[in-house]
């Protein structure tokens, strides 16, 4: 492992048909027949991780089934693995929110610029340190990681944020975040084991860096491009800090904050609200069929709405993120 | 190998690097820009802990008087500063002791399990958790253990005969809560750097360790165990480091208004002071307090773990 290059030993793993093995080590001896006490082992062992994975996936499962279940039934008695009474007028009051659809859009805003940002600027600063030669190269990392050990606490932070007029700004959403020293220098020792041979035939024939950088290095790292970018995805998306103490303004508040004040407050109660003369259809019309929701299933479809969408997302990242974890282990 | 051409790169002069390489500092610039910007000017102004400060007295409100250690003071002498500490330590290591193990059990189990088609459905699954908020993760709880009839839990121990009862407030369940669900969460997550690490052990110490007989439980004892020492003690450097700001959103969501005074961590603390109450001076220096202790323990887990597994982070 430690003689071939991270980059390296990934394009071997996409020759070998693509795919990238599972990790962990594989037992050599399986063909050697088991003794007894390894059987119950291995029974034992494929049972719990049976269960552990019952008790991952089945609390989304019963949000999801109290979503699709009409509030007064809901409250009627215990719901377990089906929705009893099904209907989607939960859905309809919740996407008919006002406030969720402005959260929407901003969330959306910052998922798609934020990780473009940082993986732009991590790249290019891992680009420049790959090179070792560079001079000032070792000072500069160390500029760079002191914040890691002693920083700013929340406070100072807020003080310096608020005099750049961070406050309710949407920059406050995607600039803080952009450098992050630990994904650098991944992407840093993910750059260093590409060929070097092919960016010094581009610069003998006159390409300058920025060329290299944008013609060469960008392609060939898009395996580490990718695991970062969604990683950023997920950390714009799940963020309710910046959120919480940078931003007051209700019309730039995101999904997560909007959950807080759904699960927290009695938010959920504004969703009945009948603000418009659709609302106030739409609630007759529930009203009619018994299927006005409570707060609880309100709370449930709110949660499936902000949760959903990156559970649905992040099996397809699967690949990527693993290997760009592999390239890290490497590094630790 | 890949570095052939660096190295005589290296060799060349001062001069002759910074003719080549002058436009490299351009691509740093971004980082650079970001480093003092929301790195470097946030760790000055922790010098605002010393002042009694004004938000609006002066450029930055540096105009404001000096106080010395007034803050620090007020502080320390709050009957809660001992109550703060010794949660927010108490907190941070029972998250580490119970979740670092776990997780190293969870990633054996995984590495012992012989067909390869399960071992990626349970990694699939058991990743789900940390793809959640804290949001999401105190929201499950609050819902599944509210007494009403959404509360899956508390429709499970009905079944069994028990009683419906608001576990939530009660401050005594608090940290059990906290370590479940930190457990829950990152079970899955913290596996792929132990398993990362696995791919790199060299299969012919398992093959020669089995031509000397030894079981399958030694070898996992004598062999994997050690191999994912050095991946743990760097593992256990950051998080000992970060023990005092971490936790901030799993501690703020798990609260409730019932709780939060037998509850509250220094971030917290620092959080309602100072955003909420808007109390800055105070809680900058409850602050740098907690930045100040973090260094210290740092540089101690450092000087441990290089004496004990000669693998440190420095």
């Amino acid at each position: 492992m430690s003689e071939l290059s991270s980059y390296e030993k990934l394009r071997q793993m996409e020759e070998k048909g693509g795919k990238v093995p599972s990790l962990g080590t594989q037992s050599p001896e399986m063909h050697i027949k088991r003794t007894p006490g390894e059987l119950v082992f291995d029974t034992a062992n494929v049972i719990l991780l049976g269960i552990i994975c019952l008790l991952m996936v089945y609390p989304f499962w019963y949000v999801l089934v109290l979503s699709f279940n009409t509030g007064s039934d809901a409250a009627a008695g215990p719901l377990w693995l089906w929705p009893r009474v099904f209907t989607l007028e939960n859905y309809k009051y919740v996407f008919g929110y006002e406030a969720l659809q402005i959260a929407y859009r901003t969330t959306l805003t910052r998922v798609v610029t934020g990780p473009f940002l940082t993986v732009g600027v991590n790249m290019c600063v891992g680009y420049a340190l790959s090179k070792h030669w560079l001079p000032a190269r070792r000072q500069i990392i160390l500029f760079m990681i002191m914040p890691m050990f002693f920083g700013g606490s929340i406070i100072s932070t807020y003080i310096v944020y608020a005099k750049l007029g961070l406050m309710n700004n949407f920059l406050v959403y995607i600039l803080p975040g952009c450098f992050q020293f630990f994904n650098m220098v991944i992407m840093r020792t993910f750059i260093e084991g590409i060929p070097i041979d092919i960016e010094e035939s581009a610069m003998l024939d006159g390409a300058g860096y920025g060329r290299v950088f944008w013609q060469f290095v960008l392609p060939l790292s898009t395996p580490i491009l990718a695991c970062f970018g969604f990683f950023s995805v997920c950390n714009h998306w799940l963020d309710l800090q910046t959120n919480l103490i940078y931003v007051t303004d209700r019309k730039m508040q995101t999904l997560q904050y909007m959950l807080y004040q759904v699960i927290n407050s009695a938010e959920a109660a504004y969703f009945m609200e009948a603000s418009s003369p659709e609302a106030v259809a739409r609630s007759l019309e529930a009203m009619s069929n018994n299927t006005v929701p409570t707060p609880e299933v309100i709370k449930m479809t709110v949660m499936v709405v902000v949760t959903f969408p990156i559970l649905m997302v992040y099996p397809f990242f699967q690949r990527s993120f693993i290997k760009g974890m592999l390239v890290g282990a490497v590094k630790a | 190998m890949a570095q052939l051409g660096s190295k005589a790169a290296l060799k060349e002069s001062l001069r002759g690097r910074l003719r080549r390489g002058w436009p490299l500092y351009f691509f740093l610039l971004p980082g650079i820009i970001a480093c003092i910007t929301f790195q470097y000017l946030p760790m000055f102004s922790n010098y605002i802990a010393f002042l009694d400060y004004n938000f609006n007295n002066g450029w930055f409100g540096l105009a404001s008087p000096f106080a010395g250690f007034k803050n620090f003071e007020t502080f320390i002498t709050n009957p809660s500063f001992w109550p703060l500490v010794s949660r927010t330590v108490i907190y941070s290591l029972c998250l580490l002791l119970f979740s670092f193990p776990v997780s190293l059990v969870f990633a054996l189990c995984l590495n012992e399990l012989r067909s390869e088609g399960y071992k990626r459905i349970v990694q699939t699954l058991s990743y789900v958790p940390h793809f959640v908020s804290w949001v999401t993760v105190a929201g499950l709880f609050y819902m599944f253990l509210s007494t009403d009839r959404s509360g899956l839990i508390n429709n499970l121990l009905e079944l069994f005969g028990f009683q419906r009862h608001p576990y939530m407030q009660n401050a005594n369940n608090f940290l059990p809560f906290l370590i479940v669900s930190e457990v829950w969460k990152e079970l899955g997550w913290g596996t792929i750097i132990y398993l990362a690490s696995l791919t790199g052990i060299d299969p012919q110490l398992y093959e020669a360790a089995m031509v000397d007989g030894a079981t399958r439980w030694q070898r996992c004892l004598h062999i994997t165990l050690p191999s994912l020492m050095p991946t743990t003690s760097v593992l256990l450097i950051f998080a000992l480091g970060r023990m005092f700001s971490n936790n901030f959103d799993q501690i703020f969501n798990m609260q409730n208004p019932l709780i939060r005074a037998k509850t509250d961590t220094l971030n917290i603390h620092i959080y309602y002071r100072g955003v909420v109450n808007q109390q800055y001076a105070y809680s900058a220096a409850v602050g740098l307090f907690t930045g100040v202790v973090s260094l210290i323990l740092v540089v101690l887990t450092n000087a441990l773990t290089t004496k004990i597994s000669e693998t440190g982070v420095f």
